[in-house]
């Protein structure tokens, strides 16, 4: 009997599964052009499938691209991205002038910008912004993004200036490091009148002078950090710097400091420590938005709950579900609101990509975060014509820990680079592109690129055998390498999938073509950053890092300190001097070339092992109109909108270019 | 679980007040020092584990990390972190969460109590349901062709773990037929909610079954059901009166426990389904080190847990009159 009855369940379970087979290869045989449900939805709404919860509706405080993204929709700066490119376009600020080395900007805002509660915003909305936003109390997470502006960095840091207190001088710069020439000043920080034209576009005529602008115009005041301990540190290690605050006393830097000044009610000028031609790109950060003054101070950390929060973007929050969704929908008094063709937007919160892919098959969702396709997906759905095939201003690199032996040697570290056939491993993931360079490729339109080292096994052995590592050939035409010293190098990554089947096949490269056999080593993604910020590894980390602007020194800067996201303990002051010039150049073509060298000095130097360009990989109802795949997937909401006509639908991936 | 209790009140074998307060009361108390030894441990294992809530994919500078240290006091020695934890927790104040800035963890938990509530309460209706009926009728009709049908069903039940089982619920219903939603939230009635509660009882269900099953065989033999079949009471009577309650004994003492961990959320399905409960939150909680957050779940569920139990020895000692405590 009981034998029955298990022949029985057996045949229904060979029946299910028969069921299940069947309709998986109906979803692989199927020849719709799109993938799953293509009908638009009734009203005007966009639900977009966002990624992780957001950590607050705050825009000074999230670094995070999904906050970006909603945070896009409630406020707006004084520029924004443009839907395709990412460079500036005018929002608040209708205009803006230049000086002539990109080290200071004068924007002119609109008259007839709003808050959703009505208030008019004006310069002092930005300008109270932008101190909030630096305040060390405010804990902003991405506050570096505007260091470039004057004393903002000190301001963050809680430094101090030091003042005598006779005189009441400031100590400056150029009292304690001589040496360093008057004509390497950016503009901003010369007197002014001895450069009269320091605005080409001369009309109309940038903003009037002010006494703020002519101390913005000094020479750089010395900023020393607040904490004693630290600054005493500082100083028993300088004997000039020792002698020269000797009576001095200690002012803090204050939010008044910033080189940010409402010149009137609808101008604003701001003066930067460097030039930096990508700055008004970086301005459209959520860093820099603007936000109310009256809400923020009523209800201090509360300001964004729900029933307080006041925005200045085309969209207001309507609702907010944690873990569930952000509803926005279109705030009337938005100063372009005819112009914001959505009624609503949703923000799905998703982690997990199969489930994101499944909401947006059955048409609960019209668009889908970046890197939502699972890689065992993509031959099902890159055909269709709704995936998005794009670039991605994101790199994959391996970084090589050079304080540790034997990774400290150059050869072995080039060995390591040449031996990785990075075209087939670019082919195996589909839509990737291998990477030579450091900077991402087709990313920085004119950038001349330098060329890394290639795949070259052949050299590679001979790298490593000259490094005192000798590569044998074995009997069966595999390689050996017994003197190196395995158990000193590890392939550290985060745990996740991808990273696995990537470190695997370095794994298996280097084995094949070394006959170095590395271990692989996955961390939970919070223990490992820790681990490779620290140098806590043994030879190799994984890195994934995508732009903050669209800037090749976005990239260039990681190596440009030896701590922070540098993971590789290498840092020459040759290359922080070339990546200087380059900064200081005015022109756009020569500017590149010098920080193509730049790049190229460092990958002689070969820190690290560029792997790939990643590319952009979602997809988009045909019916989602002005919705591009651009580099950094951050998206105007304000452009988008729904198309009825399916004559009018997007047939494949929309141009970037046109 | 708790009608069953009232009914039995008036019983006079049953424990009195009396004895029954006193009893709650001693469990009450040792609740206490319990739940402080848990959330002793997860401080401690929150403080071993490498990154903080602010490390990320990119690096922050030094000053900016030294300012978010300095505002949450973790600058400063671990025993005044500690007694400062403690402090706050006794006063039952779990603060507010890390990583999402300036929201209280009491609201957290509140916002997610109720859907994972939904979830787990529902999911263990039907669970109960079914799996009462389904292991009653095998028990009855044993070695019958229901009795092994079920308990194979039973058996697949318990293997199959419902990341498996929710995806091809999925496939099947929302991605092939077009029924049913795949995911998300839409409210407490919704056909949102079929799906995970199905995905999510499956397990119950078919532990219910087997042990109502194995419950009732036992019952079915044993003297007392006899002499209700001599007193002349029908089959129906017999079985429900008399049967049920002692073959449902090992299904209440599973009760307790299934039901804290339904309540407190389920971290599998609550993420295949997109959901807004505790699991999720947990899992993020984790993830993030956001420890405010993570001692408070963790508490949460603890005392949870250990009330569920309590519930489960009283509605024991009501179940069965040969217990005493």
């Amino acid at each position: 009997m009981a034998e029955l009855y298990l022949k029985r369940v057996i045949s229904v379970l060979a029946i299910a599964s028969f069921v299940f087979s069947s309709i998986s290869c109906r979803v692989v045989a199927s020849n719709e052009p799109f993938y799953g449900n293509t009908t638009p939805p009734e009203r005007n709404i966009l639900r977009y499938v966002n990624g992780g919860e957001p950590e607050s509706l705050d825009p000074a405080i999230s670094t995070g691209q999904p906050e970006a993204r909603i945070y896009m929709a409630l406020y707006e700066g004084l520029v924004e991205y443009d839907p395709k490119s990412l460079d500036a376009i005018p929002a608040i600020a209708e205009r803006w002038d230049v000086n002539n080395d990109y080290s200071e900007f004068v924007f002119h805002l609109r008259k007839n910008a709003r808050f959703s509660n009505g208030d008019p915003i004006n310069a002092n909305d930005f300008l109270y912004s932008l101190r909030r936003a630096l305040a060390p109390e405010t804990l902003s997470l991405s506050a570096s993004l505007a260091y470039y502006i004057r004393y903002a960095q000190a301001f963050n840091a809680g430094s101090v200036f030091v003042r005598d207190p006779s005189s009441k001088q400031f100590l400056l710069v150029t009292d304690i490091s001589s040496g360093k020439s008057e004509t390497n000043e950016p503009l901003s920080q010369k007197a002014l009148g001895a450069n009269e034209s320091e605005y080409q576009s001369t009309s109309p005529t940038p903003a009037p002078d002010t006494s703020f602008h002519q101390l913005m115009h000094s020479p750089m005041r010395l900023t020393l950090p607040a904490s004693e301990k630290a600054r005493d540190k500082l100083v028993t290690s300088n004997p000039k710097l020792q002698s020269a605050i000797a009576g001095k006393e200690f002012v803090k830097v204050a939010a008044e400091d910033i080189g940010v000044e409402a010149v009137d009610d609808f101008t604003i000028r701001i003066s930067l420590a460097q030039p930096a031609p990508y700055f008004p790109g970086l301005l459209a950060h959520q860093l820099f938005r603007v936000i109310s003054r009256k809400v923020v101070e009523k209800y201090g950390s509360n300001w964004t709950d729900p029933s307080h929060i006041v925005t200045s973007g085309p969209f207001k929050l309507k609702l907010w579900h944690p873990y569930s969704e952000v509803v926005v929908e279109r705030d009337p008094m938005y100063w372009d609101a005819s112009h914001v063709h959505l009624d609503e937007l949703h923000f799905f919160f998703s982690t997990d990509h199969p489930t994101s892919m499944n909401l947006y098959k059955v048409g609960a969702a019209d668009a889908v975060v970046n890197h939502s396709v699972p890689n065992a997906w993509l031959d099902v759905v890159r055909p269709k014509k709704d995936y998005m095939d794009a670039a991605e201003a994101a790199i994959t690199m391996i970084m090589m820990n050079v304080t540790q032996p034997p990774m400290n040697d150059l050869r072995v570290r080039r060995a390591f680079n040449m031996a990785i056939d990075k075209v087939t491993y670019a082919k195996s993931k589909r839509i990737t592109k291998p990477l030579s360079a450091f900077t991402p490729e087709g990313i920085f339109v004119g950038y001349p690129q330098p060329k890394g080292d290639g795949f070259d096994p052949e050299q590679a052995r001979k790298l490593l055998t000259e490094a005192g590592y000798p590569v044998t050939e074995k009997s069966d035409r595999s390689y050996e390498c017994p003197k190196f010293p395995v158990d000193q190098v590890n392939f550290t990554f985060a745990t996740h999938s991808s990273n696995q089947a990537l470190a695997q096949f370095m794994q298996a490269q280097w084995k094949q073509n070394l006959g170095i056999n590395v271990m692989l080593s996955n961390m939970e993604f919070k223990t490992f950053n820790q681990a490779r910020g620290r140098l806590e590894y043994k030879g190799l980390a994984l890195m994934i890092f995508g732009g903050d602007y669209m800037d090749p020194t976005t990239f260039l800067n990681i190596f440009l300190t030896p701590s922070g996201d540098n993971g590789s303990g290498w840092w020459d002051q040759k290359y922080v001097d070339l990546l200087a010039e380059a900064n200081h150049t005015l022109d756009k073509q020569k500017r590149y070339e010098l920080l193509a060298k730049a790049e190229k000095y460092m990958l002689d130097a070969q820190p690290t092992i560029p792997i790939e360009t990643t590319a952009v990989n979602w997809v988009k109802k045909p019916y989602v109109k002005g919705l591009y795949p651009n580099p950094q997937s951050l998206f105007a909401w304000k452009f988008v909108y729904i198309e009825r006509d399916p004559a009018k639908w997007d047939y494949g991936t929309p141009s970037l270019s046109d | 679980m708790l009608s069953a209790f009232t009914l039995q009140m008036d019983r006079q074998e049953c424990l009195s007040y009396l004895q029954m307060l006193r009893f709650i009361i001693r469990r009450l108390v040792i609740t206490i020092p319990t739940i402080l030894v848990v959330i002793t441990i997860t401080w401690g294992l929150i403080r071993l584990a490498p990154g903080n809530f602010y490390t990320g994919e990119k690096s922050i500078p030094k000053a900016i990390e030294a300012n978010i240290r300095e505002h949450y006091g973790l600058d400063q020695p671990w025993h005044v972190q500690y007694r400062r934890t403690m402090g706050r927790i006794l006063r039952l104040d779990f603060g507010t969460s890390l990583s999402y800035t300036g929201q209280s963890v009491n609201v957290i938990i509140a916002r997610g109590l109720p859907v994972s509530a939904t979830i787990g309460m529902l999911a263990y209706l039907l669970a109960l349901v079914v799996g009462a009926i389904v292991g009653s009728i095998a028990a009855l009709k044993q070695n019958s062709k229901w009795d092994y049908g079920s308990m194979a069903l039973a058996m697949l039940g318990i293997s199959v773990p419902n990341f498996v089982l929710g995806p091809i619920l999925v496939l099947f219903f929302s991605l092939t037929l077009y029924w049913l939603p795949p995911s998300r939230w839409e409210g407490f009635i919704s056909k949102n909610l079929i799906l995970p509660v199905i995905t999510l009882s499956a397990l119950y269900m078919a532990y219910i079954a087997r042990l109502t099953r194995a419950g009732m065989l036992e019952v079915l033999r044993s003297d007392y059901i006899r002499t209700a079949r001599a007193k002349g009471l029908s089959e129906s009577q017999v079985l429900i009166r008399h049967a049920l309650r002692g073959g449902l004994l090992p299904v209440v003492s599973f009760t307790g426990p299934a039901l804290a961990f339904l309540l407190t959320g389920t971290v599998v399905v609550e993420q295949i389904f997109v959901l807004p409960g505790l699991g999720n939150y947990f899992i993020q909680a984790a993830l993030n080190r956001d420890e405010p957050l993570i001692l408070g779940i963790v508490a949460f569920i603890a005392i949870t847990l250990l009330l569920m139990n309590l519930l489960v020895d009283i509605a024991y000692a009501c179940m069965d009159p040969r217990i005493r405590y």
